[in-house]
């Protein structure tokens, strides 16, 4: 494995994350995974297996009986 | 139970807070159910949590964040009172997660896998598979992994939340990741899903 891929693969949650990369390094990361191939198939791993608990937002509710219970302690606080 | 006392607020406060802080009652409580991974304590710690926060509602800064906010609240809540009785999550050495790399373990087992969504192993698993490794991570790791991978907090906001710098937020998040992949890859090996020798 070759040190560019290796700095690709360092990065690829700060990328999946969008944090802390200037626009340059970003750049040169997707022109990396443009260029490897066993790179990009290693990045889209990450990033599927990261979908996995991202698919989770937003899937739980608060039980409607505790948001009444809390709407009226409020009233009364 | 939280004892409610008289809030000291403006009643335009009182009014923005429930304007503001009750739609968020969702996230609160799906963020409640994986620290404590139990409804009964869920549902106290967010009214204790939502109790909290209107009594120090004026010490908001407006125009921040109020889910940040509250989640900083609920954090400090959990941690101080319902962490006492949880059970121990399921213990997971360090060493054990920095060696692990599920792509690489994949692969080792079969060089020919190539990664493509039909046969993206960890699809075949369902949403409560995913949330029961979640569960049996180690609190810091779950708390990193539920609050930006669940509730989509930046990392500087989680290093408000936690109370912790942003270079332990990245490594606990990290980590976490690497604990969850670990504990996924076991649950699909468990299930038939994936090929794999039981190392212990």
């Amino acid at each position: 494995m070759k040190q560019k891929c290796l700095e690709v693969l360092e990065q690829v949650y700060l990328f999946l994350d969008g944090e802390g990369l200037t626009e340059v390094q970003r750049i040169e990361i997707e022109a990396h995974l443009d260029d490897c191939g066993p790179c990009f198939e290693q990045f889209g791993f990450y990033e599927a297996s990261l979908q996995i608990t991202t698919r989770l937002r937003g899937q739980t509710h608060c039980p409607d009986g505790l948001k009444s219970k809390i709407a009226r302690l409020l009233e009364q606080a | 139970m939280a004892e409610v006392q008289p809030a000291d607020l403006t009643s335009e406060e009182k009014a923005r807070f429930q304007a503001e802080a009750l739609p968020l009652l969702d996230s609160l409580y799906g963020g409640a159910l994986r620290m404590t991974r139990n409804p009964a304590d869920a549902e106290d710690l967010v009214q204790e949590t939502m109790l909290r926060a209107y009594r120090s509602f004026d010490r908001f800064e407006a125009g921040t964040n109020l889910k940040a906010w509250l989640f900083r609240i609920m954090t400090n809540a959990y941690i101080n009172t319902y962490r006492k009785k949880q059970r121990e999550p399921r213990k997971v050495s360090s060493d054990e997660i920095e060696d692990f790399d599920l792509y690489q373990e994949l692969k080792s087992h079969d060089p020919q896998w190539e990664m493509t969504p039909e046969n993206m192993v960890l699809n075949s698993l369902v949403d409560t598979d995913i949330i029961e490794a979640i569960d049996d991570l180690p609190e810091q790791f779950r708390l990193a992994v539920v609050l930006s991978d669940i509730e989509g907090f930046s990392y500087a906001e989680m290093a408000e939340i936690m109370d912790v710098p942003l270079g332990t937020v990245m490594s606990r998040l990290h980590r976490g990741r690497k604990a969850l992949q670990k504990r996924l890859w076991e649950i699909a090996r468990d299930r038939g899903i994936v090929r794999g020798e039981r190392k212990e």
